[in-house]
């Protein structure tokens, strides 16, 4: 409870509470950029929140991860182009309500659902992650490699092309975390005379390159492609009607949105494509669907919100990114020199609450501004690719640059730029890439400690449960796709 | 060959590289290695890679092939190589100071006052943020 006070009350200093507004007004923003994701953001944002401290760095980066999923929103029912990929599912109702005029019935409810969403996934995550890492406190190396298998088998389902894709990019980020001296040996590893490479890729650079250079070149090729934005009236709270239509809609995709945030590698659009799957399944007024009904937006918003405080569960309680955004802020953490897992409840408990609580905030400025000044962030949306993506490409180099002043760093952010354009193009999604690297270390090490305790025999690990059980879920997991998809074949 | 193939082939290709290249590790005593030595951990994700690999070129043409590469992404891409070749002549922010103005030509603006207004507003809070504010020592060029 002190940790927890003493988390809430660091919201009175004044530095965290300008980080985060300026974090929540950041992610609104680049939340609304048709192609510049709540992902690409954190990655460009992360080398300038290492002078910060990990209180507000964290903050920081939470509060864009919150706020530019309702920035997402605000593209889709103006301009049917989510701004974020986890508000495609959005644009389905939203824009045939502001193509009838009603843009700002749309953003209210998009606002409104968004933070109800995000709050309750917040309170879940302050009651939920303390016990997962309590449950975690007694896992050993056994069971963390375990557990981070099966965080890296669950980018199968993580969006992309294929499962088989998916797994391929984790293995390759897992491969790129192998890069730089060998923890026990000392050996260097894929080096190739490169000095800046034995201690490993940083984080940074890659980052930068697989989310913001790949979207310049993406960029580059959809230039031609011009956006009509209907009009938007005044945004306005959502009328008592409107609340009482949708709240089903908001707790049931609530509640489905946080589960799916928790499942390790699932993010946000996975939750809101199935939320508006199951708002419309329980709905009374399925025939609306796709002609601009108000539940649409509400179910989609609310759970790709609350996604995010579900996906914050693994990653602090556990290490294990929930989602490619976390996986970014969990870089973000081990730059700041913190180790997420379950130690940090008992060694940093109030830079813990610290976080809770700035999301907290996050989610309520979001209403307030959002509601306000929607109509002014809608502009924001219409500045020409040729001044925008230029600026990223300026602010990508110094963010490349600038944490080791070194050129090489930035060569790195262009390499990863062409190979995640290549990845794209082939259907590879970077996030499982991203998800393997960050985990990578943490892989590799448990496994070596595991085979030491075990005598060098993998047998060891048929003598610990947890092991076992993380074992036959990862398998599950991988198999079940797999095999209903057999048997839906058989006539 | 389907796109899928060809990503599986490049897949496996670049996974034998890799797996080639562990051989040239240098070697350390059985006891400072612990049995496990710092090849062993990369072969062992080389295995699955490749067998990932096999399984998507076995699931065959399910995608369409990728539609042509777009001649702004070669030029966009020059650009950024361009870039970097000019660090070591300009400096960073000489560089920069190019690349915001060919590349927004590039993309398609012809207002040249508008262009130049914008990229140097660009280039001042790039200097007073990073350069002062952050005192990031950037590269000087020839100028050094």
């Amino acid at each position: 409870m002190e940790a927890f006070i003493g988390g809430m009350g660091l919201l009175l200093d004044p530095k965290i509470l300008l980080v985060v507004f300026a974090g929540t007004l950041i992610g609104i923003i680049v939340g609304a950029l048709p192609g510049i994701s709540g992902s690409t953001t954190t990655a460009l944002l992360l080398p300038f929140t290492i002078t910060m401290g990990p209180v507000p760095a964290i903050a920081f980066l939470g509060a864009i991860y919150c706020a530019a999923n309702f920035g997402g929103s605000i593209t889709a029912i103006l301009v049917n182009s989510p701004g974020d990929p986890s508000a495609s599912a959005t644009a389905f109702d939203g824009y045939p309500m502001a193509v009838r005029g009603e843009a700002g019935r749309a953003l209210g409810m998009s606002a409104v659902a968004s933070a109800i969403g995000g709050i309750f996934s917040v309170v879940v995550l302050i009651f939920a992650a303390p016990l997962l890492a309590r449950m975690a406190y007694s896992f050993g190396p056994p069971e963390y490699f375990a557990l981070a298998v099966f965080g890296l088998s669950m980018v199968a389902m993580s969006g992309g092309d294929s499962a088989v894709k998916n797994l391929i990019a984790g293995a390759f980020g897992v491969m790129l975390a192998t890069v730089g001296q060998d923890i026990t040996t000392g050996v260097e590893r894929y080096t190739f005379g490169i000095y800046s490479f034995t201690d490993g890729i940083e984080f940074i650079p890659v980052l930068i390159g697989l989310f913001a250079l790949t979207e310049l070149l993406e960029q580059a090729s959809q230039l031609a492609r011009r956006t009509a934005m209907a009009r938007l009236g005044a945004v306005r709270l959502p009328s008592w009607a409107d609340v009482r239509k949708c709240a089903k809609a908001i707790s049931l995709s609530s509640v489905l949105g946080t589960f799916i945030g928790v499942l390790p590698a699932l993010g946000a659009t996975t939750a809101a494509m199935i939320a508006y799957v199951e708002t419309k399944r329980w709905s009374s007024n399925k025939e609306e669907f796709g002609k601009g009904a108000i539940e649409g937006v509400a179910g989609p918003e609310a759970a790709n919100n609350a996604a995010v405080g579900g996906a914050m569960v693994p990653t602090l309680a556990l290490g294990i990114p929930g989602s490619g955004t976390t996986a970014i802020i969990l870089a973000g953490l081990i730059v700041q020199g913190v180790r997420p897992g379950p130690h940090l409840f008992t060694e940093q408990p109030t830079l813990l609450y610290a976080v809770f609580s700035s999301m907290l905030l996050a989610n309520l400025l979001y209403l307030v501004l959002g509601l306000g000044f929607a109509k002014l962030f809608a502009r924001i949306t219409q500045i020409p690719p040729q001044f925008l993506w230029p600026a990223v490409f300026v602010l990508s180099v110094i963010g490349a640059y600038a944490p080791n002043q070194a050129m090489a760093e930035v060569w790195v952010a262009i390499v990863f730029g062409f190979i995640g354009f290549f990845m794209r193009r082939f259907g590879f999604s970077p996030a499982p890439l991203v998800i393997g690297l960050v985990l990578g270390k943490l892989v590799e090490e448990t496994l070596k400690q595991s085979l030491i305790i075990f005598d060098l025999s993998w047998s060891g690990f048929l003598g610990r449960p947890i092991a076992l059980t993380l074992f036959a879920l990862t398998a599950l997991f991988l198999l079940a796709p797999w095999a209903l998809q057999r048997l839906r074949a058989r006539p | 060959m389907s796109a899928n193939r060809v990503a599986a082939a490049a897949v496996i290709a670049v996974a034998a590289v890799l797996f080639a290249l562990t051989f040239g590790f240098e070697k350390m005593p059985l006891g400072l290695s612990g049995g496990f030595g710092a090849e062993a951990f990369p072969r062992l994700v080389l295995g699955v890679v490749s067998g990932l690999a096999v399984l998507l070129f076995l699931a065959g043409p399910a995608s369409e092939p990728p539609a042509p590469i777009a001649a702004m992404v070669y030029y966009t891409a020059a650009s950024l190589l361009a870039f970097m070749a000019l660090v070591p002549l300009v400096g960073m922010l000489g560089a920069m100071f190019l690349l915001l103005v060919g590349l927004g030509y590039l993309w398609g603006e012809r207002r040249a006052w508008l262009l130049l207004l914008i990229c140097a507003s660009v280039m001042v809070v790039i200097w007073g943020v990073f350069v002062k504010g952050f005192a990031v020592q950037l590269p000087q060029g020839l100028w050094s």
